[in-house]
């Protein structure tokens, strides 16, 4: 609903249809993103009436506390992960994440950890910077010449 | 004579598809896409349509030597998925796809309870194969004819088409058409980001230059299902005890299920039929086919208790719908620009990134890339059947992948996918924040169907909405100057009050129920 009225207001401007004639057809370029919006905010409007006027109880956000633990466990490592690739690079950040799941998740021996912390940057290498010719994101120590990648 | 001749051109123009699907490139990549697709199909947390989409900016790659190996690759996820999540269903009691859920109701019972996995495979396998090749036939000879058609529309015509397409997204099928509408509303608003094409004028950007260019779907598409998707199963992942069964599908068994589907084939040949045709309309892909399919072949069978208990119909049937719903999905896509499925959405997306605009004109524009992908749609089939035949316990393996290998992985993919596509850090953030948007969505259950096909179709629409205003002056009886568009947006007015009319029915009902009630307790009070 925040959303959607955050696009209205920037939109606002050319949300009505123009009878000046100076926009073609008459209508400008906030027309289609502010009824967009507004068709967004209005059936925001309807849902949210209806949980409240609801009769029946809504689920909780999680089923359990395991659950919202499960959910966490992935995304704060991945904010941090994305977040951290402008620093340290698509090398260095997935050879750390792999090693992290491993360990975390996984309870692996430490030469499995390390095997996929070793094995994952290097597929990645090959397949997309050897076979799709894409160069991805090298760390801070890569530009300082004091690691390859 | 005309409709002779464009009927015999039709196998010329399938030779030359065959032709083009049968290079050894195109072989390749269907192979691995049907391989990828099996593999994710099996796999319980990850879908076809995420696979589909985190491959996307892969295919980029490969569409800069020829967009027909590109397409070939993401239509053999897309069937590849389509008979592994049955693997899953039927020997682990879970589904591996959302269109595989319907097969736990007879699939898992004939496989544990009467003892007959391999029959059980093999009656969904030689179903969808049916189903499919049915739809792929159907495909050949309908949409040349559609795309025909359709070059003679006009900017109306076409934006009754897309008003039509959201109409049937919410007025069918939708659980709560408001969300429905707020997620098209959603879409187009995501559509409408960056400059204007028109005026030049930049929209909703607040001062970011980065979104100067608009929202670009890839990273979006690939944060709401590949990530999304992730973290929805990371929730249920505590489920815990799976019950597995070991199973593989012997010469006996692919024996007794052809005398089972002998005696089924016209439930088989009608489901696929009307699961073709299901598919063809926006947002309803396989899944929606395989649920129509199940209650059709319940409907009609005269031993409606025994589904439920291992029916060999109520596998065979849902299977035909699902797989002839999914072909049937790519017709639109190809002969008119709309997306069938949000499957069928994605793979549009990447028509669109290749440089291709999906509508009539690929027929004539892009010839060879239409014809190679309906040849390639008969030989993925093909292909997964026999795969699917041969190898099921080395797929059912596929099961024992951890987690804690798997997650990480599909996630590194989609983030270093979503890179790639424009060397730009502003999509991995775009892919991450729309993965949590996606995972709330399905926690939330807003249908996410709706808001693919809208942030796909947005730009046409919003352009075809423009034009149609310039040439008629800005009056909007322009959308009912010719008989085509106004039946359509008749159509359109049609199905987005049916919701409309099933409330006031159900309210009726009810209101009918309490009258009867109260009137059952005065004549006992009397």
């Amino acid at each position: 609903m925040i959303l959607a009225a955050v696009a209205m207001v920037d939109s606002r401007a050319g949300a009505l249809v123009d009878t000046s004639g100076t926009e073609p057809g008459g209508i400008g370029a906030g027309f289609y993103p502010f009824w967009s919006a507004a068709l967004m905010f209005g059936c925001a409007v309807v849902v949210a009436a209806t949980a409240r006027t609801s009769k029946r109880e809504g689920p909780p956000a999680f089923e359990n506390r395991a659950a919202a633990l499960a959910v966490l466990k992935i995304v704060a490592p991945m904010v941090i992960a994305a977040a951290s690739i402008i620093w340290l690079g698509f090398y260095v950040v997935s050879a750390l994440y792999m090693a992290l799941f491993a360990r975390w998740i996984g309870h692996y021996r430490w030469v499995w950890v390390l095997a996929l912390a070793i094995g994952m940057p290097v597929g990645i290498y090959i397949a997309f910077e050897v076979g799709f010719r894409v160069g991805l994101p090298k760390s801070f120590l890569y530009d300082q010449g004091l690691l390859p990648f | 004579m005309d409709a002779l001749t464009s009927f015999f051109n039709v196998f010329g123009d399938l030779g030359g598809g065959f032709a083009t699907a049968l290079q050894p490139f195109n072989i390749l990549m269907l192979f691995v896409g049907v391989v990828l697709g099996l593999v994710v199909g099996v796999l319980p947390g990850l879908g076809g349509t995420s696979a589909v989409a985190i491959l996307l900016p892969i295919t980029v790659i490969i569409a800069r030597t020829d967009p027909t190996s590109a397409v070939i690759l993401l239509a053999g996820v897309y069937w590849g998925a389509l008979f592994g999540g049955v693997i899953t269903s039927i020997l682990f009691n879970i589904p591996g796809e959302p269109w595989s859920v319907v097969l736990l109701f007879d699939g898992f019972p004939l496989a544990k309870r009467r003892g007959k996995p391999g029959v059980a495979l093999a009656s969904s396998f030689m179903a969808s194969f049916v189903g499919a090749f049915l739809a792929t036939i159907m495909f050949t000879f309908f949409a040349r004819a559609l795309a025909d058609a359709a070059l003679s529309f006009g900017f109306p015509e076409l934006f009754a088409v897309f008003v039509m397409s959201f109409a049937t997204l919410i007025g069918l099928g939708a659980e709560s058409p408001a969300k429905a509408v707020m997620m098209i509303g959603f879409g187009l608003l995501l559509a409408s980001v960056g400059f204007d094409t028109l005026t030049g004028a930049p929209r909703l950007t607040f001062g970011q230059t980065a979104l100067l260019s608009g929202i670009s779907f890839v990273p979006v598409t690939i944060g709401l299902f590949g990530i999304g998707e992730i973290l929805a199963s990371a929730e249920e992942s505590g489920i815990g005890f799976v019950e597995r069964l070991s199973a593989r599908v012997g010469l006996a068994d692919i024996i007794e299920t052809f005398g089972e589907l002998r005696k089924r084939i016209w439930l088989v040949v009608s489901t696929a039929l009307i699961g073709f045709w299901f598919g063809t309309l926006p947002g309803h892909g396989a899944t929606a086919g395989s649920f129509l399919g199940y209650g059709l072949a319940r409907q009609w069978s005269k031993n409606k208790e025994d589904f439920g208990k291992g029916e060999i119909s109520g596998i065979m049937a849902p299977q035909a719908a699902a797989d002839s719903a999914a072909v049937g999905s790519l017709v639109p896509m190809i002969a008119l620009g709309v997306p069938g499925s949000p499957t069928s959405a994605v793979i549009m997306a990447g028509l669109f990134i290749w440089g291709l605009t999906p509508g009539p004109l690929l027929f004539t524009e892009h010839h060879d890339f239409v014809w190679g992908l309906i040849a390639s749609i008969y030989l993925g089939h093909l292909l997964t059947f026999v795969i699917c035949l041969a190898g099921v316990p080395l797929l059912a393996l596929i099961m024992r992948i951890p987690y804690a290998i798997l997650t990480p992985f599909i996630i590194l993919i989609s983030i270093i996918g979503a890179y790639s596509l424009n060397n730009s850090m502003t999509d991995v953030f775009i892919t991450v924040v729309f993965g949590l948007v996606g995972y709330w969505l399905r926690k939330t259950k807003y249908p996410l169907a709706p808001l693919v096909v809208a942030i796909v179709l947005g730009d046409s629409t919003e352009k075809t909405l423009r034009q149609s205003l310039i040439a008629s002056g800005g009056s909007p009886l322009i959308f009912f100057g010719s008989p085509l568009s106004s039946l359509l947006m008749i159509l359109a007015f049609v199905l987005l009050s049916l919701p409309l009319i099933r409330a006031v029915r159900n309210r009726g009902r009810r209101g009918m129920a309490e009258v009867a009630e109260n009137e059952t307790v005065g004549t006992a009070i009397d």
